[in-house]
């Protein structure tokens, strides 16, 4: 009977109720949708270092990683690889030769860590090569009489190797998108004109074209204006095995764009057999062996199991290897159920408001209720179940709403491509699908349950200290 | 059979000016089916001593013995427990609970009791159609004449089989078909099941009903007459 006319007294007041209820509702969208941002923006980010930057689990010698001596190589590379591949839980595995060395063009250069790799085997454990920039080339997959080298869009921007032209094809395409004439106008005089750099692109375009115009279709302009001549060249140079200075000119297979600018710039992937070859180094030499797992949760147990195997190797974990990601996820869920509680503690203030009123409302039926029998903790109990059941409303309609909106938008992402510089250059894409565990959910639940009784308590506490005959003269 | 004795009980109220002495020694013995209205004028201490005879309110001197169980020596939550188990209140303004319906009001207390639904169901039952409302069951306090709001509350208030119930001017806000009407339902359970009232009340119509009439002024009892 307690919880019926509980449920019954919080529609009294429809309009008081209401304005609770729609405010808990938006907090709790709100806040559940904001973490359902950051999650998959996360999720995404982490996907990405385990499937196109890092895999599972590293093996190396023990010192390599200090400051990657070419000559600490893994003792008999070929057995522990295949040692390796036959592991239970072991997807795929394959060996890579890490060096050091200079990238140039023309123009610029800069330091970069020189992969060695089989492309095909290389495939099976990361997936770099699906995110190939289009019209950029492949992953080493086009035959050819020259050394490959494929490279990330940072590079090769900061290389001079991506350029950007503005010329009448590329003004056609702008105008078939749906730019106004009226910024076409401004870019008219630079037709035919070519950008060595992306800094100096977008410097021009900031003194012909207003905030709003870069805005609105900067993203589109630097889309269309970006020139990249399929095999560039570019010279890699690096020490041989006997510490002599080598090196040789590398065509460019194919552009990477991961969105880690920071991985873009420092990766430079080509074939095992040209680096072999340059370096001195045997064929089936690797300073690294890379794994992947079947269940990525496992790295670590199999990381330790590998250890035993293979003693004298270093063997890392994806979480050891960047701490940075492993502490991000540890600590991003105590973080969204602690940005919960403050949107929560905000919204009791509202609670405890209506509450109150409610007490105040309803002074002389609780005297009554009082003088015909109905106990403290009765009393308490209704006054608490009123203010959870509120609280319940909301945050659960709330949660509906965001799950609908997650769901809508975890389809087709949302699209923060303004903020695309400053996120990639984090390891974030620019492009988010929200995402969020059912989990969350009941831990929302719960807390909202929490805020509903925590919110209750003082105004029970003052429904109590009613002297029942004082509260029977109000009227 | 005496179920409730008052002895020389008095309630002072200590405001920062004035101390007003609203009951002043009094002392009254109720035995089991009276039927007693307690009359005076405004401010001579009736409703304040009805509340103390209630458990709501507390003597400055003096006990009030229920059931040979003396009120002084309950605490806080045993004295709401007694209420609830011994004493029915019925209120000049009814008090029902506005959102719940004639029947579950009536329940209410029952269920505070925990009695099984079966019980309350013919408990209830049987109440609403002692005042007359066993077609009004499902009808909300705002949809009631105010007569029938006034027949719910006595129901309400015998629905856990109290000793006596304390009718605090139960007519004031009535007409006098709705008074006579409950009148008449109070005196019939009252002769019928034995159930004893006591009014506060300065309502002649209630006074004319009554068969002991007890007179207050400035808080002592001036008359206690009884009436065949």
């Amino acid at each position: 009977m307690i919880w019926k006319t509980a449920w019954k007294n919080i529609w009294r007041n429809k309009v008081r109720s209401l304005v609770v209820i729609i405010s808990i509702t938006i907090g709790i969208f709100g806040g559940v949708f904001a973490v359902a941002v950051m999650n998959g923006a996360i999720e995404q980010r982490v996907d990405a270092a385990l499937n196109e930057e890092i895999s599972h689990i590293h093996i190396n010698d023990p010192a390599f990683r200090d400051n990657y001596d070419m000559q600490l190589l893994i003792p008999d590379a070929e057995k522990v690889l295949s040692s390796v591949e036959e592991t239970p839980g072991v997807n795929a595995a394959c060996g890579r030769k890490v060096i050091s060395g200079m990238a140039n063009t023309a123009t610029k250069s800069a330091g970069v860590q020189i992969v060695g790799i089989d492309p095909e085997k290389e495939k099976e454990v990361l997936r770099l090569n699906e995110t190939t920039m289009p019209a950029t080339g492949d992953f080493f997959e086009t035959e050819s009489r020259h050394k490959l080298a494929f490279i990330g869009q940072e590079l090769a921007k900061e290389l001079n190797i991506i350029r950007y032209r503005i010329d009448q094809e590329m003004l056609d395409n702008l105008a078939a998108r749906g730019v106004p004439v009226k910024v076409l106008d401004r870019l008219a005089p630079f037709n035919g004109k070519r950008f060595k750099s992306e800094k100096a692109f977008k410097k021009e375009m900031k003194t012909v074209l207003s905030m709003k115009e870069q805005h609105e279709y900067g993203a589109l302009i630097k889309e269309e204006a970006w020139s990249f001549r399929t095999r560039s060249k570019m010279t890699l140079t690096f020490l041989d095995k006997d510490q002599m200075q080598t090196g040789a000119v590398f065509r460019i297979a194919g552009i990477f764009d991961i969105k880690n600018s920071m991985f873009e710039m420092s990766q430079v992937l080509v074939q095992n057999k040209d680096l072999a070859e340059l370096t001195g180094l045997a064929p089936d030499a690797y300073h690294q062996i890379i794994v992947r797992l079947d269940n990525p949760d496992a790295s670590k147990e199999m990381a330790a199991s590998l250890e035993k195997k293979l003693p004298g190797l270093e063997i890392m974990s994806w979480k050891e290897i960047q701490p940075d990601l492993a502490m991000m996820i540890d600590m991003i869920s105590k973080l969204y159920a602690f940005f919960m509680v403050i949107i929560l503690a905000a919204l009791a203030f509202g609670i405890v408001n209506t509450m109150l009123m409610v007490v105040l409302e309803r002074t002389k039926e609780l005297g009554m209720l009082t003088a015909i029998g109905m106990n403290k903790k009765k009393v308490f109990q209704m006054i608490m179940l009123e203010s959870v059941f509120l609280s319940l409303i909301g945050g659960v309609v709330g949660m509906i709403f965001s799950k609908i909106i997650i769901g809508l938008t975890s389809t087709n992402g949302i699209n923060f491509s303004n903020y695309a510089e400053g996120l990639e250059a984090m390891g974030f894409t620019s492009h988010i699908y929200p995402v969020i565990s059912s989990s969350f959910f009941i831990t929302v639940t719960v807390l909202i349950i929490i805020t509903g009784i925590l919110s209750s308590i003082y105004p029970a506490l003052k429904a109590l200290k009613l002297d029942p005959a004082e509260a029977l003269r109000t009227e | 059979m005496k179920i409730l004795e008052i002895k020389n009980v008095h309630k002072i109220y200590n405001s920062s000016e004035v101390k007003v002495h609203a009951v002043n020694g009094v002392s009254l013995d109720f035995e089991k089916g009276e039927f007693a209205a307690i009359v005076g004028p405004s401010g001579s201490g009736k409703t304040t001593l009805l509340n103390m005879i209630g458990g709501l309110d507390t003597p400055s001197d003096g006990e009030i013995i229920v059931d040979q169980t003396n009120l002084a020596g309950l605490k806080s939550s045993a004295l709401i427990d007694f209420r609830m188990r011994n004493i029915g209140f019925v209120f000049q303004s009814y008090n029902l609970i506005p959102v719940l319906t004639a029947k579950e009001n009536v329940e209410f207390i029952m269920s505070l009791q925990k009695w099984n639904k079966k019980e309350r169901d013919d408990r209830t039952f049987e109440l609403l159609k002692a005042v007359g409302l066993e077609d009004r069951i499902n009808s909300r306090p705002s949809k009631l004449s105010g007569g029938q709001q006034q027949r719910v509350a006595v129901a309400r208030a015998l629905a856990s089989k109290p000793k006596f119930v304390l009718a605090d001017e139960p007519t004031a806000n009535l007409d006098s078909k709705s008074t006579e009407t409950l009148l008449d339902i109070m005196e019939q359970l009252n002769k019928e099941e034995g159930i004893t009232f006591i009014f506060s009340t300065h309502d002649a119509r209630v006074v004319k009903k009554a068969r002991r009439v007890i007179t207050l002024e400035d808080g002592k009892v001036i008359s206690d007459e009884r009436k065949n």
